[in-house]
């Protein structure tokens, strides 16, 4: 029997994956839906008139990464969890390696993620007249910053899905571990409204790009005690 | 001595030991300036908490990797224990530091970056505690618990050295580098309380912790006897 690579079993898993949300659109809902109606909640209240001047690029680059990241903690647990209580866990234990596993629910995240940041960044931009300065800047920060986001998530969610009452414990595991995510993502956002050189965003890039490499790293070597244990 | 003398007696040192840090950081240690009356020997107490919290998360760690690669219970037992005293002195530094923070400058809570790494610190701790609680099998809960310590861990560094460092704060640095040499900001007087403090506390914590590590295994043990 030809033995598959990492690269085909990740692909295969996303493809799966992507394939059941398609099918189902759970976490594609879920995300979407809180994430529009917190957008139109803060828009509403706010609006793109209510703020001074001077304090709109702090406030609305904050307010912008706490509708994500609420958002994305709606729906990125479903990862795992549906397997969980699907009782398909140990039939995608037998499939695939465990970093196989990890790999590809991450890869599917993050492009939920991505596919979320495309639909509600412009619109957040329009509805709260938000003007930005530096376009390739925030594209940077919102891809580094959803990828770091993506890689915290699924491994809490592997986590959590473990456990009882998971569905509330992912945002208690995860909110601890993703904040120095945000404040660093809020500061890069910043920058990127407020200057169109690139060079503003570098600190907050390198700042996301360390968190997310080191992340990476320990979710690939604690991965497979938490899938097999 | 014997060992179980030495047991006996250490108990008595530290408390000795503490006994006569409190008596000198409020009465003898001098005056440092720049701070409002008295409101700088609150600094030998909460430093040293500060750090027993930060401590406590590396034995946390520690204990965390050598549950994973030995799956004995009893290191399962040692981390938890280290989270349990880590929290109580995180509480303790946020609350001594609060006071200090009102004192100084005149609020409570001012989200200075050094109070909110405390203040993650905390959640972190708070969140570990809760996925023990909603694992109910013994040793599945003892490697998720140990997973999630180690992934939190990594992202420490970024809490308590980058984040404070990023952006401005108002909390007195009591180490200052320059060009290479690093130098403590404080009398040589005020310097020896505040190790004296630290070692204290470091002792407190060790004596706590072995006390936490003893009951364990007792209970462990009952617990045995009782399966038997």
């Amino acid at each position: 029997m030809r033995r598959s690579s990492l690269l085909a079993e990740s692909l295969a898993i996303v493809c799966k994956e992507l394939a059941s949300e398609l099918r189902q659109r759970v976490a594609l809902s879920a995300i979407g839906l809180f994430a529009i109606t917190t957008l139109i909640a803060v828009a509403y209240q706010i609006g793109p008139y209510s703020l001074a001047e001077n304090d709109r690029p702090f406030l609305l680059s904050a307010l912008l990464w706490i509708i994500l990241f609420f958002a994305s903690m709606a729906g990125l647990a479903r990862v795992f969890v549906k397997e969980e209580d699907a009782h398909t866990a140990k039939t995608l234990r037998l499939a695939a390696r465990p970093h196989a596993v990890l790999l590809g629910k991450l890869v599917f995240n993050l492009l939920l993620l991505l596919a979320l940041e495309v639909v509600v960044v412009p619109l957040y931009c329009g509805l709260m007249g938000l003007r930005i300065e530096g376009v390739l800047g925030l594209v940077l920060v919102m891809l580094a910053g959803g990828a770091t986001l993506s890689i915290s998530a699924t491994f809490v969610a592997a986590l959590i899905a473990r456990a009882s009452g998971s569905n509330t414990l992912f945002p208690i595991l995860a909110l601890p571990l993703l904040l120095p995510l945000l404040v660093a993502a809020i500061a890069g956002t910043r920058a990127a409204v407020g200057s169109p050189e690139l060079g503003a965003v570098l600190p907050a890039l390198r700042a996301i790009s360390s968190l997310g490499g080191v992340t990476m790293v320990t979710a690939l070597l604690l991965f497979p005690v938490v899938w097999r244990d | 001595m014997t060992k179980d003398a030495l047991k006996a007696v250490l108990p008595w040192v530290l408390g000795l030991w503490l006994a006569g840090v409190t008596v000198a950081g409020l009465l003898w240690a001098p005056a440092a300036a720049g701070f409002h009356g008295d409101s700088f020997r609150i600094v030998f107490f909460h430093v040293p908490q500060a750090w027993v919290a930060v401590l406590a998360f590396c034995v946390n760690l520690v204990a965390s990797i050598r549950y994973l690669r030995t799956r004995a219970p009893l290191d399962d037992a040692r981390a938890a224990a280290a989270a349990r005293l880590g929290m109580l002195f995180a509480i303790l530094a946020t609350v001594t530091g609060s006071i200090f923070a009102k004192l100084e400058w005149g609020m409570f809570w001012n989200w200075d970056p050094r109070e909110t790494s405390i203040v993650i610190l905390l959640l972190i701790y708070a969140a570990y505690f809760a996925l023990r609680q909603a694992v109910v099998d013994e040793e599945r809960r003892a490697s998720l618990a140990a997973a999630f310590a180690i992934f939190a861990f990594v992202t420490m560094p970024f809490l308590i050295f980058v984040i404070p460092r990023v952006y401005s704060s108002l909390h007195p640095n009591l180490v200052e580098a320059t060009q290479g040499a690093v130098r403590f900001k404080m009398d040589p007087g005020m310097r020896l309380v505040l190790f004296s403090a630290l070692a204290g506390f470091t002792g407190l914590f060790a004596w706590l912790y072995s006390f936490e590590v003893r009951l364990a295994r007792v209970l462990a043990a009952r617990h045995s006897r009782e399966e038997a």
